[in-house]
């Protein structure tokens, strides 16, 4: 635009210029639209919505003598315009180390055989009972489709596949968001269905089934031991390794879920969401991995069963998160309930906060707390002089417990638009006894060991 | 003037079906809400690795979204 | 409903170009054509007129069989619209964000309340506030292919429509006679398309912001937009105070101590008119804005 000012006009007003031209530019570009014509500011502001972003990140969480994970994520969205966008996720992990079966410990050795029937392990005394057979990778593979269907109103779709050693998981979703109020208010409703596949290790053992434990030999301090000094052609073994062979193969599980959520904005400061979530299995919920021991009177072992769980489940959750935009950072709360018919509650109450140290770095402290009661059928052992029940697992993942992280997260923006971030979190796991009266040796052994992990992050953007 | 109180009322109306008027914010209050970090699914990436974590050490899963983990893990 | 304007087109060969006439939304237009082939620049008269005509007709508020009756009686219901309408409101869209609903294209039932005829009768505060339910654009939903308003609401061009008609006659003549330069002046507001080629800039008087001048206001212009907002003459003055005619769509009343007009040189007409207009919504801060804003502009207070 070039004016020449009439000097015999009007009064003229100082033309100095004081800031950059917040809305002479945009209007500048929203009426060029409106015209057709191609305003050079549009031009000079490229549109990074066709561009595909990144978001990477690589996970290490390490248990004290247990398990540990390395986790990697690669995550890249693609904005087709219009709001029509592509996510897809592909997430590598690989898992070692040392499992709780469930087994009880004891003052004496115990051996156990491994899950594939093919060789065994010796626990020392007082020694919680782990599977250190585990050993597995793990790749998933996440693609979702979201894009406006109507006037305020966007579909979502999205498929899965996760493939380990002996697991197969598939699944699709698919969700509706409306927007109401001037979208301010957003009512969703998700469907998912999962199809979940195991091939266990040594086939599917059989439900409250003897693992056929070899009684304790305390002369030896491994079981690996003990195979080398008396060779493979142990008779006890050998009848074991057979009854592998008849157990069954493959099983799956069918899950659906349904979630409907409200989203919320009550303020230029805080948006609030509550989410109702249902959840139904169906199929095999077993862990085939997972060891119930029997003991006697005197809390010594008799026998090692395989656990068995209901062959569905349904849960229930509500979950509400609000954030709230500070001038330094944001507060995020988030509480969630849950219950199920295996009379599980649990209630998890978490919080983030992100404190902006500078227009692009921040710390966000991170506390998290969780709580649950036990399934009903959840039993840190079984007495020999009662009759077996229907259902039995010793899983403390299924028992009274509660659990706290807390952690820290730093993250930077650098000069070319990418972020990086860095998180460590210590996790701690707290089984309790749900009630249980411990016989005999039992009352003078640790059978709710605490769980310590540390969790390391590193996040990059780009 | 009397057709003006009528569409008033008709307006009126409208806007208590519709709810929540003194809930939410105008278009050009959403300054804050439209940064990356007020989004609910700001940092997806690390939900989603949190969510792989407590679902394979704890018996509830989901409630933010879907509670499938897709992993033998449990 | 208004009688239509005679559709009629004149030239008239002035020296070193020529001036082409007709009458188009309640205002004497001018397109001066920086050439001497009077029979092109009849032909180029007659489109632009064709042009501003059919936009005249297609978004008239006073008119009952157009898209913007259609809009404005739908009850509620939504009304399918062709592109040029939709860009048309969402760039009414777009200037109610960068104005934080300042700028109101639904706020015109207010227009019916005020009467800015110098007197001093003020509507009573009831009746503003009926109308302040009647309007929002807030409550529009605008999709791609449709508009829906709300029963009662009634969204009016006024604020866009004549610099709107100045900007697409402007590209008209860019595409017509790429060469020349032609000014498009609809009752004050205009728009150039390119450079004069003796003399860089053109000259045209425009009729003065401040009533008490009788002379017009010369103007000159060699590229781009120029609009006026407000005027000085539409006022109501009651206990000393001096309301202008340009209404706050929030509050309902008019803007407290607003320039008495704006006018603003822009990249396009349509821009500086919405320039002017949103400086004189910031009221006492009008010039403040629009030295934000870095335009050449002119306030009389």
């Amino acid at each position: 635009m070039q004016l020449i000012e009439h000097p015999s006009s009007m009064r003229f007003a100082d033309k100095t210029i004081v800031k950059p031209k917040p809305i002479a530019a945009s209007l500048a570009v929203a009426t060029c639209a409106l015209l057709g014509a191609v305003s050079p500011l549009a031009q000079a502001n490229p549109d990074t919505a066709d561009e595909w972003k990144f978001d990477t990140a690589i996970l290490y969480y390490g248990e004290t003598d247990r398990v540990s994970l390395v986790e990697g994520v690669v995550s890249a969205t693609k904005d087709f315009g219009d709001e029509h966008i592509f996510n897809g996720k592909v997430t590598f992990d690989g898992l070692t180390g040392a499992s709780a079966t469930g087994a009880v410990p004891q003052d004496t050795v115990q051996t156990f055989s491994r899950p594939s029937g093919n060789g065994g392990y010796a626990v020392a005394a007082g020694e919680t009972p782990l599977d250190d057979t585990f050993k597995d990778s793990r790749v998933q593979l996440n693609a979702q489709w979201t894009q406006p269907l109507a006037t305020d109103l966007r579909g979502s779709t999205g498929v899965h596949v996760s493939k380990e050693y002996d697991y197969l998981s598939l699944g699709v979703n698919g969700s509706l968001a409306r927007d109401f109020n001037q979208k301010n208010t957003t009512l969703s409703l998700g469907l998912s269905y999962q199809f979940d596949s195991i091939d266990p290790v040594g086939g599917t053992p059989e439900r409250l089934g003897s693992t056929s434990v070899l009684n304790s030999v305390s002369d030896y301090d491994l079981y690996d031991d003990y195979l080398d000094a008396n060779g493979s052609g142990n008779a006890d073994f050998d009848a074991h390794a057979s009854q592998y062979e008849s157990r069954e193969g493959a099983q799956d599980k069918d899950t659906i879920d349904v979630l409907f959520g409200l989203t919320q904005i009550i303020n230029r400061r805080t948006i609030m969401q509550l989410n109702y979530g249902m959840s139904v299995s169906d199929g095999y919920l077993n862990d085939p991995y997972k060891l119930v021991s029997v003991v006697n009177n005197q809390g010594t072992v008799q026998d090692t069963l395989f656990e068995s769980r209901p062959d569905s489940r349904t849960k229930h959750n509500v979950y509400w998160q609000t954030k709230y935009a500070m001038d330094s950072g944001v507060v995020d709360l988030s509480y969630r309930f849950a219950r199920d018919d295996w009379d599980i509650q649990s209630h998890t109450l978490e919080s983030r906060l992100r404190y902006n140290l500078s227009d692009n770095s921040y710390i966000q402290p991170h506390v998290r707390y969780y709580q649950q009661s036990a399934a009903e059928f959840y039993q840190p052992f079984l007495l020999s002089d009662q009759p077996l029940p229907t259902y039995a697992s010793a899983d403390y993942r299924l028992g009274d417990m509660d659990a706290y992280t807390v952690g820290v997260k730093y993250g930077q923006k650098l000069d070319n638009g990418d972020a990086w971030a860095v998180r460590v979190e210590y996790y701690q796991q707290n089984p309790k006894n749900a009630g249980f009266a411990e016989p005999g040796q039992l009352a003078e052994l640790e059978l709710y060991p605490s769980i310590k992990a540390l969790i390391v992050q590193f996040n990059y953007q780009f | 003037m009397k057709k003006i109180f009528k569409l008033a009322l008709v307006a009126i109306t409208v806007s208590q079906a519709v709810g929540c008027a003194s809930l939410g914010v105008q278009p050009w209050e959403r300054d804050l809400l439209a940064k990356d970090e007020m989004s609910l699914n700001a940092e997806g990436v690390d939900l989603g690795l949190d969510d792989h974590i407590y679902f394979s050490k704890e018996a509830t899963s989901g409630g933010r979204a879907f509670a499938g983990g897709g992993c033998g893990c449990n | 409903m208004r009688k239509h304007a005679i559709r009629e087109v004149s030239i008239e060969v002035r020296g070193d170009h020529i001036c082409g006439r007709f009458d188009a939304m309640a205002s004497p237009c001018e397109v001066l054509i920086d050439a001497i082939d009077s029979q092109q620049a009849l032909a180029l008269t007659q489109a632009i007129a064709t042009e501003a005509w059919r936009i005249e007709s297609k978004y008239s508020r006073y008119r009952d069989d157009n898209i913007m009756y259609e809009i404005n009686h739908a009850q509620g219901q939504a009304v399918a619209i062709d592109h040029e309408t939709q860009q048309l409101l969402s760039l009414a869209n777009t200037c109610f964000e960068l104005s934080e609903g300042r700028f109101d294209v639904t706020s015109g039932i207010l227009g019916q309340v005020w009467q800015f005829d110098g007197s001093d009768t003020i509507p009573s505060q009831t009746m503003i506030e009926a109308c302040l339910v009647c309007s929002g654009w807030e409550n529009v939903q605008l999709a791609d292919d449709s508009v829906r308003l709300l029963p009662g609401y009634a969204i009016d061009l006024g604020g866009i429509g004549k610099e709107y008609a100045v900007d697409r006659c402007v590209q008209l003549a860019r595409e017509m006679q790429p060469t020349w330069s032609v000014l498009v002046n609809f009752g004050g507001d205009i728009g150039v398309t390119r450079p004069r080629q003796a003399h860089p800039y053109w000259q045209v008087g425009i009729e003065h912001p401040d009533p008490a001048r009788t002379t017009q206001m010369l103007v000159t212009i060699a590229q781009g937009g120029l609009a006026t907002s407000g005027d000085a003459k539409r006022f109501l003055l009651k206990d000393g105070v001096r309301y202008g005619h340009v209404l706050d769509p929030q509050t309902g009343y008019p803007v407290k101590d607003a320039p008495r007009s704006v006018t603003v040189a822009g990249e396009n007409c349509t821009q500086a008119g919405l320039l002017a207009t949103l400086a004189i919504l910031h009221g006492a801060q009008a010039e403040v804005f629009l030295q934000e804003q870095a335009v050449t502009h002119w306030c009389l207070w």
